[in-house]
């Protein structure tokens, strides 16, 4: 049964992403211009000049003469052995460019994700069960400075205390002798002492806004009549409120994994500018802006694909979690 | 050609002398005298040429080791590795930017006419890899790359003379003569800007392998390789371009700069650059120490401006301007020099004025044409810019007021083209108008068109890049109205701007001027010859690009100076070719087509306190790729 909803869904992702795949490259060329235009003028920013015969090279290389739909339909034929094209602004193949961001983004975002439960989920209960408690109005005002802080400025706001006041090394994931390192443990380690900063900062939103969802999720259910029958059976109070109203209550925190991974990737990108991460975010706009279409067009579909999937594992986890919920 | 001006502060920099007896004991860094000990490298006197160019320092002979630290932008800042390796091509920029010196050739010498110069290259010279360096590198280049239709269907223009591309002829293996179909007077000066490199940046030995003419099997390279789809694109992505990040991304590729690309390079991924020493360089000090002095070059990446200013005053920067050079960041770094264990750069900038407007000479409407031709309706639009005021609200009272053109340190500088109608005085600009015809005013006490429409001026300025335009715009429409021209100003993105001023659309476009310390290499705003900057008649330059056949006939006066500049390309004696631009320079004042605000003032970088033998105040400009000419390769840390 749950294996053939699987795979159904998988076999309509196929149109989808296809119809996602027109729709960005769409979408990319919709500015005015090209991506000769936008770069010229990065050029004229800092006086440097192309001559006509160059920039018509450059036009005929990328083939940027031809009409749009012979454009598109030479990218989306060479995507379907896996080959992405070469990125205008890097002059290199867009695979070589993507994948070793994306590895990187995944782990922030799986870090930020478990940060975000590991510290909304406690709290939120917390909150919920000593409802108008001293430690339930700590908690609230604190997620709503979270809530109301814009990340890029916290994010600014940490490193400039980090570098004036303690001379720390914050921008980026790693230390300069580790940059180019291969991995180790040693360069592993380095990850963790830099990671907790962009956590931090990426996470203050997402937990402020869980802590306040699970708080009223739990409370809907804390008085409901079986909460009072289990109560009356005996069961200690701890468990009977883990096992059944948390476990419904846990219903929004599934559902919404199908968002933390697209969000982390262009939800994040300011903050990631400010803090040089090494992340899919900044790349992405930077091609967005310079009109590298191979490449912006690379991470629209990643990140189309990421979408999908996210969703597909929440509703099978939601399908696990909550007997009410049905597949078909 | 131009810069016979000066300025103290770098007149004694560094400068090459050639041809210098090459006697003393030469020395190597450590790390390399082990490795000769070790048997894994050639001696040193068989990796130098046999007259290696011998170079002063600044200061001192310097002692090897240590690293140079600086900071690359998130993307499209492969220029400032290129800035700080310097371009390698057969000529340089002396440092003080006042001519040209011999570089990766030892001499040349040029035919009568100026059309053919014969190199002489160094005997003995090695890429990076330890492989000759020889005439058939440039042939290769020449023959195979620059004259292949298949590599560039339109050569670039600078080795395109009346027409037809540079042609190369090979005397013997470290000679080599560069032909034209006609003179070339400005050719020496064109190799010492940074995109001329060409003729010795690829190694034929290396680079041939990607090249149908020397590999049969080229095709199945293209076919394994992803994302090429073609030789010419596989040969670009594995030998670099020559502005491009790619041209920093492969470690194989042999060079001729001082450091070598190690690891992956510059790219989207990247978050560190490492250069290693060339063991291979050919430049020596002049008790014939191998250069550089520096072991390692490490370039970290950070894609926000602000977070680059944050590394540079917490001392993490030792030499750099890019990205950091906006004049406003002055009091910050002046405030952490001494915590940061920095000086702070003082950049001569060679841009004339941060901001001209260039009206719209080939406006589509004939009445505002009309309007925006009478040089006394321009006049009087200049003398009703209060432009103090305009310096001390949004420059920080930072610059004075200025029109275009070369800026007063240069020897071409034009003192009618510069500061002709910068007074403020709003009568007579009143009167100037009045008296062209524009007298009728509207209830609102605007000027009306003849047919008694209101004049308007639409203005655009991109505001992200620049939002100092936006300011600047703001005051000079309250500063107009007092003359009853009306002014609108928005701010759009970058290549909105651009698309409405190719497709002329525009009644006056802003931009910074160029041309203050290179006005013959950037002379785009007193000549219609870029079609994505002379923004005051893209038609003209049109026209001029193509011969006439397309665009539209500039005026007489503007004829006058392209056949000028015609004649400067070719002039080859050097103080003609001054005295030509000194004609297009008084042409271009007495015609007045754009004006401007404000002198830019210069631009501001750190420099570690402890670096020797490096440049403290040098001139800022994209065809004097700073701080490449001062050759950083002497640059030294002292031993502690």
């Amino acid at each position: 049964m749950i294996w053939r909803y699987i795979l159904k869904r998988i076999l309509w992702m196929v149109p989808f992403l296809f119809g996602v795949s027109i729709v960005a490259f769409l979408l990319i060329q919709a500015p005015p211009g090209d991506y000769l235009t936008t770069y010229i003028a990065k050029l004229g920013e800092s006086n440097e000049v192309l001559d006509q015969a160059s920039i018509e090279n450059l036009r005929a290389r990328f083939g940027l003469d031809q009409p749009l739909y012979v454009q598109y339909f030479k990218w989306v034929s060479r995507l379907l052995v896996g080959d992405f094209g070469m990125s205008f602004e890097w002059r290199q193949p867009v695979s070589d460019l993507v994948w070793g961001r994306m590895g990187l983004t995944l782990c922030l975002s799986m870090a930020t994700l478990l940060f975000t439960w590991a510290v909304a989920f406690p709290i939120g209960v917390y909150s919920a069960v000593r409802k108008y408690s001293f430690g339930d109005y700590l908690a609230t005002t604190i997620g709503f400075i979270g809530l109301a802080t814009p990340n890029f400025l916290l994010a600014l706001i940490l490193m400039y205390i980090g570098v004036v006041h303690f001379g720390a090394d914050v921008g980026g994931l790693f230390s300069n002798e580790y940059k180019n390192a291969p991995w180790s443990w040693a360069k592993v380690w380095d990850l963790m002492k830099h990671l907790w900063l962009p956590v931090v900062v990426l996470g203050t939103s997402a937990t402020a806004s869980l802590i306040r969802i699970m708080r009223a999720n739990l409370l809907d259910e804390l008085n409901k009549p079986y909460v009072d029958t289990a109560r009356a059976k005996g069961l200690s109070e701890f468990w009977l409120i883990m096992k059944y109203p948390v476990r419904v209550a846990l219903n929004p925190f599934v559902s919404t994994i199908g968002w933390v991974l697209p969000n982390l990737v262009s939800g994040a990108v300011v903050t990631a500018i400010v803090l040089s991460l090494p992340t899919a975010g900044p790349l992405m706009l930077q091609a967005l802006l310079a009109q590298d279409m191979y490449l912006a067009g690379a991470f629209v579909l990643m990140l189309s694909s990421l979408t999908v999937i996210g969703m597909l594992l929440s509703d099978i986890l939601l399908v696990l979690l909550d007997p009410r919920v049905k597949y078909d | 050609m131009t810069r016979n001006w000066r300025f103290s502060s770098v007149a004694a920099l560094a400068v090459g002398v050639f041809l210098h007896p090459f006697t003393a004991q030469a020395g190597e860094a450590p790390a390399l005298a082990e490795a000769v000990a070790a048997g894994n490298l050639p001696p040193l006197e068989e990796r130098l040429p046999a007259q290696p160019e011998v170079v002063t320092g600044l200061e001192n002979i310097g002692t090897y080791g240590g690293k140079l630290r600086r900071m690359l932008g998130g993307s499209n800042d492969h220029n400032s590795i290129l800035r700080i390796i310097s371009p390698q091509g057969l000529t340089r920029w002396k440092a003080d930017f006042s001519g040209v010196v011999p570089n990766v050739a030892e001499s040349w010498e040029t035919n009568e006419d100026g059309s053919e110069f014969t190199f002489k290259l160094r005997e003995g010279m090695k890429w990076s890899d330890g492989e000759p360096f020889t005439a058939d590198d440039v042939v290769f280049f020449v023959n195979d790359l620059l004259n292949n239709k298949e590599f560039y269907p339109n050569p670039p223009a600078r080795f395109v003379v009346a027409g037809e591309p540079m042609q190369a002829e090979k005397v013997d293996d470290h000679t080599v003569t560069l032909k034209f179909a006609a003179p070339y007077g400005t050719f020496l000066t064109e190799l010492a800007t940074p995109l001329a490199q060409e003729p010795v940046l690829w190694a034929k030995h290396y680079c041939q392998q990607f090249h149908p003419a020397y590999n049969d099997d080229v095709q199945a390279m293209v076919d394994e390789t992803e994302a090429v789809e073609d030789w010419p694109a596989l040969y670009r992505l594995k030998c670099g371009e020559v502005e491009a990040p790619n041209r920093w991304s492969n470690p194989e590729r042999p060079t001729l700069d001082p450091w070598v690309v190690t690891g992956e390079g510059y790219s989207a991924g990247s978050t560190q650059v490492v250069m290693e020493r060339n063991p291979y360089f050919w430049q020596v000090d002049e008790e014939g120490n191998q250069l550089p002095y520096i072991d390692t070059l490490e370039m970290g990446v950070a894609q926000d401006n602000e977070a680059l200013v944050l590394e540079a005053i917490a001392g993490n920067i030792d030499f750099q301007r890019r990205k950091i050079s906006n004049p406003a960041n002055k009091p910050v770094f002046a405030e952490n020099a001494e915590k940061g264990g920095f000086e702070i750069l003082d950049m001569i900038n060679s841009n004339s004025n941060s901001m001209a407007i260039h009206f719209n000479h080939t406006h589509k409407n004939p009445q505002m044409r009309d309007f925006i031709r009478n040089k006394d309706v321009r006049v009087a639009l200049s003398l009703g810019i209060d432009r103090e005021e305009i310096i001390d609200i949004v420059y920080q009272g930072q610059g004075e007021p200025y029109q275009i053109g070369p800026r007063p340190t240069h020897v071409l500088y034009n003192e009618q083209l510069g500061k002709q109608h910068t007074e403020y005085d709003p009568d007579k600009a009143n009167e100037l108008l009045d008296a062209a015809g524009y007298a009728e005013m509207d209830d609102e006490g605007y000027r009306l068109f003849p047919d008694g429409t209101r004049i308007v001026f639409n203005a655009q300025y991109t505001g992200v890049e620049q939002p100092d335009w936006g300011d600047s715009l703001e005051i000079i429409k309250e500063q107009w109205e007092e003359i009853g021209i009306e002014l609108n100003s928005t701010s759009v993105e970058r290549s909105i701007y651009y698309s409405r001023g190719e497709a002329n659309e525009h009644d006056f476009m802003v931009w910074g001027a160029p041309g203050g310390l290179d006005p013959t290499l950037s002379p785009r705003d007193v000549l219609a010859v870029h079609p994505q900057a002379s923004w005051f008649g893209i038609p003209w330059t049109r026209w001029y690009l193509s011969g006439g056949s397309e665009g539209e006939e500039p005026t007489e006066s503007m004829k006058k100076r392209l056949a000028l500049y015609d004649s400067f390309k070719q002039e080859a004696d050097q103080e003609k070719a001054l005295d030509i631009f000194r004609q297009i320079h008084q042409e271009a004042a007495d015609e007045m087509e754009i004006i401007g605000i404000s002198l830019a003032p210069n631009l501001v970088g750190v420099v570690n306190k402890n670096l020797m033998n490096a440049p403290r105040s040098l001139p800022s400009s994209w065809m004097y790729p700073d701080p490449g000419p001062t050759l950083p390769q002497t640059w030294y840390w002292p031993e502690s």
